[in-house]
Parts: structure tokens; sequence; C-alpha cells
């Protein structure tokens, strides 16, 4: 019994101690995947975030506040991007969330978020049905694979001549999201599907799957990966000889992208929510301070990163205080200029209005072909 | 006929190279009795060495495979003497757990050095594509492959010809009797695992020259190498080739004719075939034993 009072006094003693501490400063929190097959990615996005965290401590912090990035490691995993949410709530009291990455983990935070009445960001996230689930605290600041396939379907059949396209998806939501939305758009156009083939994270050999590739002779190939399958997936399409037009969604506008890929990058579309080349006063000041920050130009995910956090400080700031609802309300009223156009939220907190960009990779930069700004749905 | 050409031809690539990554592990677990958890990240590491060798410092890729085979085989001959040498005698369960602990150990300390960028090893030869026939395959791969079968040979020789192997095999047949003649069996052990080690990081920086590396790929390939040795039979060599090109095979059959979506499923389907109707593994009873 004492020893249970005891206890009780030493939690209560700790407890004080940490919202203390927490009235000093504004604490966010960050879950991202920082070990795991896409680790890579989520360390852009904890980049482009600390990037926009220092910014604002620079000049005094939100509200006479210093803020707190707490990042934690989901592993795009849902199982433990909830214990990180858990932690991050409980343990760390932040007044924001911003993540997980992975569609699967972001819908499996998704509740948690609410359950606690607190407002989650995401920068990444592009499955449709996430802000279609009706959840109040939850944001989207950044492009659905609808939003993409809508805004360049038209430009990539006329652009590229295509009468026939295979498509090649990565085996998850995202990534069959991509294939099937522009699969549709596309062939609204008239433009056939040849085939379509789907592979699993960290697959390293495309040799059987692009046999069948070549032996369905399309024109045209739509291919929704990240840096790491995408790269080797588009060396081994130039390994076999193969000269089709190639062109995708993922993080491929990027040096890394570029660099893996190497001459078979040459020539390739992408189309991306950010490319380091965007030819705006604001973007160029952006990729001089990630350049000096950090040796590389900023990708998709490191301006996701650095845009999501703007967006969450300027919200916070709005509302004048850390209360979550205050912060829910400002959020709804964000008008945030990025680095790649202006964002605002419609009601389900879909981001909309920043500029999506077509790139053709030419001398080892992403060079823009066409900018078209994501409309509201 | 000509897809189902190429078809074989991309899976006797992929078996060749599942068979070199497979044999390390059936080396260390036939000789040693040491299930080793950390195989993918030996794997991963002679990836990276490689990269380290090879893209950074430059070096030309023979040049950077014979560095990483002296670094690896170093790295391995320590791990034994200072770590395995602890728990061995002590059942299988602590050797488990230790090689599980080294595994976490060394897929996070290279997450802390290199970061989990994905690394290019600079190959050896053009990537341009060579046309035979209908099929077709890379210089660099058709060089993988001759390298992986050079290096099959010469674990095999090392084996069966040498003082060291012939001491590898006393040991394993009964290590008591082995140390009574005059065998030192700390130095074979270590050697053993050096040398399993050694495979694991060779075939990890041939891939690493045709695909990439990077510090999370351990645990696929673990996985795969599991398999393998399943499929031949625990410690058989032999089994390990066969394990090998059976399961690239399988897979590019797999993937050609019914899906490339849940292609890693395949090796499991064998795996439950084989324990279900052989489960000694396809060579286990007859085959000599490394």
């Amino acid at each position: 019994m004492k020893q249970a009072i005891l206890a009780n006094i030493i939690l209560a003693t700790v407890g004080l101690a940490v919202s203390a501490h927490a009235q000093e400063e504004i604490r966010i929190g960050l879950v991202e995947p920082l070990t795991g097959s896409v680790a890579y990615n989520g360390n852009s996005v904890v980049e482009g975030a600390k990037l926009a965290i220092a910014e604002v401590n620079a000049v005094g912090g939100i509200l006479g506040k210093q803020v707190r990035l707490i990042v934690e490691d989901g592993q795009c995993k849902p199982a433990n991007s909830v214990n990180a949410v858990e932690k991050l709530v409980q343990k760390d009291k932040v007044a924001v969330l911003v993540g997980a990455f992975c569609s699967s983990a972001t819908a499996a935070i998704m509740p948690v978020a609410q359950k606690y009445k607190i407002p989650l960001v995401t920068g990444v996230s592009s499955k449709a049905d996430l802000t279609e689930q009706s959840n109040p605290y939850f944001f989207r600041a950044a492009e659905t694979d609808a939003l993409m396939a809508r805004a360049f379907a038209k430009i990539l059949a006329k652009d590229l001549k295509l009468t026939s396209v295979a498509y090649i998806g990565v085996n998850d939501d995202w990534g069959r999201g991509g294939v099937e939305e522009f699969a549709r758009d596309l062939s609204g156009l008239g433009v056939k599907k040849a085939l379509v083939e789907y592979f699993d994270h960290g697959t390293t050999d495309f040799y059987t799957l692009l046999a069948k590739l070549r032996a369905a002779k399309p024109d045209g190939i739509f291919v929704a990966a990240e840096t790491q399958d995408g790269s080797i997936l588009v060396k081994q399409i130039r390994q076999m000889g193969l000269n089709t037009k190639v062109f995708g969604v993922g993080s491929w506008a990027t040096p890394d992208f570029i660099n893996l890929t190497g001459e078979a990058a040459e020539g390739i579309h992408a189309a991306v929510p950010y490319a380091s080349s965007m030819d705006t006063p604001r973007n160029q000041a952006f990729v001089k301070k990630y350049e000096t920050q950090y040796k590389t130009k900023p990708g998709k995910y490191g301006a996701a990163g650095y845009n999501a956090m703007n967006i969450v400080t300027a919200a916070i700031a709005r509302a004048g205080s850390t209360d979550p609802e205050a912060i829910r309300e400002a959020l709804h009223k964000t008008r945030y200029e990025a680095p790649n156009g202006v964002y605002e939220f419609t009601k389900k907190g879909q981001a909309y209005g920043f500029e999506a960009v077509l790139v053709r990779i030419e001398g080892k930069e992403p060079k823009v072909i066409a900018s078209t700004p994501v409309a509201m749905h | 006929m000509d897809l189902f050409l190429q078809f074989l031809t991309n899976g006797l690539v992929i078996g060749a190279f599942y068979a070199l990554s497979a044999l390390g592990l059936t080396l260390i677990f036939g000789l040693m009795r040491v299930v080793n958890f950390a195989h993918g990240e030996i794997y991963m590491l002679g990836g990276v060495t490689g990269w380290f060798f090879t893209s950074y410092l430059g070096l030309n890729f023979f040049v950077g495979l014979a560095l990483v085979t002296a670094c690896i085989a170093v790295l391995g001959w320590l791990v034994d003497r200072f770590l395995i040498e602890r728990v061995r005698g002590q059942g299988e369960e602590p050797g488990i757990l230790l090689t599980i602990g080294l595994s976490i150990f060394l897929a996070n300390f290279t997450l802390l050095v290199v970061g989990p960028a994905p690394l290019k090893v600079a190959g050896a030869v053009s990537e341009a594509p060579i046309f035979i026939g209908p099929i077709v395959i890379t210089k660099l791969r058709l060089t993988a492959v001759l390298v992986t079968i050079a290096l099959i040979m010469a674990a095999h020789l090392l084996i069966q010809k040498t003082r060291l192997g012939q001491a590898m095999r006393a040991t394993f047949q009964d290590s008591m009797a082995a140390n009574l003649a005059g065998i030192r069996t700390k130095q074979v052990y270590a050697a053993t695992f050096a040398l399993g080690c050694t495979l694991a990081a060779l075939s990890g920086m041939l891939l690493a020259s045709i695909y990439s590396a990077q510090a999370s790929i351990g645990g696929l390939v673990s996985l795969k190498s599991f398999v393998v040795v399943i499929l031949g039979g625990m410690g058989s060599f032999a089994g390990a080739i066969v394990g090998g090109l059976l399961l690239g095979v399988a897979e590019a059959m797999w993937g050609g004719y019914v899906a490339t979506g849940m292609v890693d499923i395949i090796g499991f389907v064998l795996v439950i075939l084989i324990l279900l109707f052989r489960p000694q593994g396809i060579f286990a009873s007859h085959a000599e034993r490394a």
C-alpha cells in the first residue's frame, strides 16, 4: 500500500514536471518511417520538417515560445505508428501531430488522433479515401493520385502520343491507387491498357515482369514506385533494350533518384507535386536554404515535410494558443504560400490550390514541362 | 517459347545469386550448428563496403571484391572468437539470440554511419544488353553469374582439397575426436564462420552492382536464404545450389505465368511442400556435408 502511494506521488511529480516543462515550449509530434524499406523517404520528410522548425525558432518561435519537434519512428507499419502516436500524446503532450507517411499507417493513427482530439496533418499519404472518412481532426497537405491523374492525363496522352500503355505499380494501396487512377483517366482518352502488373516493396529483379511487358509491346510505361524500386525498375527497362517512353508518379524528380538511375533516367517523365527546379522566387529561396543545410536539393518529400510543418506552425500562431480545438479551427483557415503554390483546405481537410508539375529529366536535372494547380474537387 | 526461355534465363541468373548467398548460411549451420540470423546483414555489409571501395574510393571492382573479402573475413573471424565462442556448446538458442542481436546491431550501425539511402556499387562491366536469340541479358549479369560460379567452385575446392577443409570436415564429424587428433577446433570454427560470412558478403557486393545496397535489405535476404537452405537440406553444399536454382526458376515462372505481385509467396509454398513430403530437404539424406 505504502509503495503504491509512493509510486503515485512519483508519477504525479513526474507528470507535473512534464506539464510545467510543456508550457515553456510548443511541442509538435512527427511520425515517419526512419527504419525499414521507405526509411530513406521518411528521413527526407524529417529533414524538411526540421528546416521549417529551425526557421520558425530563428525568428523567436510562435506565441513567444520555442517550438520543439519530437520525431518518432513509425516504420510505415500501422501498429508501430499507433504506438508512436500514443507515446507522443501521452508522454510528450504534443499539441499537433504530423504523419505517418504510408497511407495504411496514416489510416491507423487517424482514429487515435480523433480519440485524443488532436489535429493530425499529413504531408504525404495520398490514398484518396483518407479525407472521405469524415474525421474532423485530419488534414492532408498533399495531392491524391486521382488529382494527379486528372491534372496530367490529357497532357501525357497528347505530348507523348500514347496509344497503348503498360501499368506497373508497387503492390500497396498507393501503387494500386496510382495505377487505377491513371489507367481510368488515360483509358477515358482512348489509350489502350496493354498490361497491368504489380510488384512487392523491395523487389530487386524485374526481368520477368519486363519480359512480359516486352511481349505486350506498349508505347508507354506508367510506373508508380518510390526511389529505390523505381530507380532499379527504370534501369532494367533500359537494360532490356526497351526504348518505350516511361512516365510515372513517386519521388522521381530528386537528385538521388537521378544519381541511382544514371543514364537510364534521361527522358523519363514524372508527375510530381514538387520539383526543385520550379521557377518561383519562393522556391529558389527554399532550395538554397535546403542545400546549405543538407548539401542536396530538396525532393518531393523534403518539401512535403517543410510544408506540413509550416502549415501547422502558422495555424498555432493564428489560433493564439495550443488548444487543439482552436488549432483545428485555424487549420481550416489555412492560406499558406509554399514554395510550390498556395495551400488551402477543403471542408474535408483536403489541400488544394498548390501547383503540381510534369517534369522531364534532361541532363540530370528535372525540367518542368507543364504545371497546373491542383483543383478543388 | 521465347518468353519461356527468357523466364528460364532470369530464373537461373537469380537462382545462382540465391545459391551463393545461401551457401554461407548452410556452411555455418552444417559445421557449427549455429543458425545465423545475422546472415542477411552480413550480405548487406558486403554491399555497403563494396560501395565504399568502388563508388566512394573509386577503386576497380575486382580490387573492391578482394578488399571486401579481406574485411568481412576478419570481421567474421572476430565475431566468432569474441561472441559465438562464448555460447558454443550451450545448445542452439543462445546462438540464435546472439545472431538476432548482432543483426539488429549491424543494421542500425550501418543506418547510423551511411544513412538509409540506397547505394550503388560501381560495376565491373557495362550494363548494356546482349541479345542471345530471343533472350536478353546484360554483360554485367553474365559476369556476375560467372564470378558466382567461380566463387562456388573455390569454396568447394577449399572444403574438399585443402588441409583447412579436411580439418573442417573432421571437426564436423566429431569435434572431440578432431580435437584429440590435434586439430585446433577453435580456429576451425572461426575459419568456417569467416568463410560463411565472406560468401554472403561477396554475393551482397555482386548483387549491389546489379541492383543497389541499402541498410534495410538484410531481413528479406535472410528469409530467402533460409528458404533455400530448407529446400536443399540444412547443411548440404549441393542442396544450397539446387535449392537456390529451384527457387529462382520457380519465382520466375510464377511471376511470368501467374502474377508478379505475389512472387515472394512461392518460396514459402515450396518450403511447406518440402516440409510435408521430404522434411530432411532434397539433398540431405545422401549428399556430402560441407
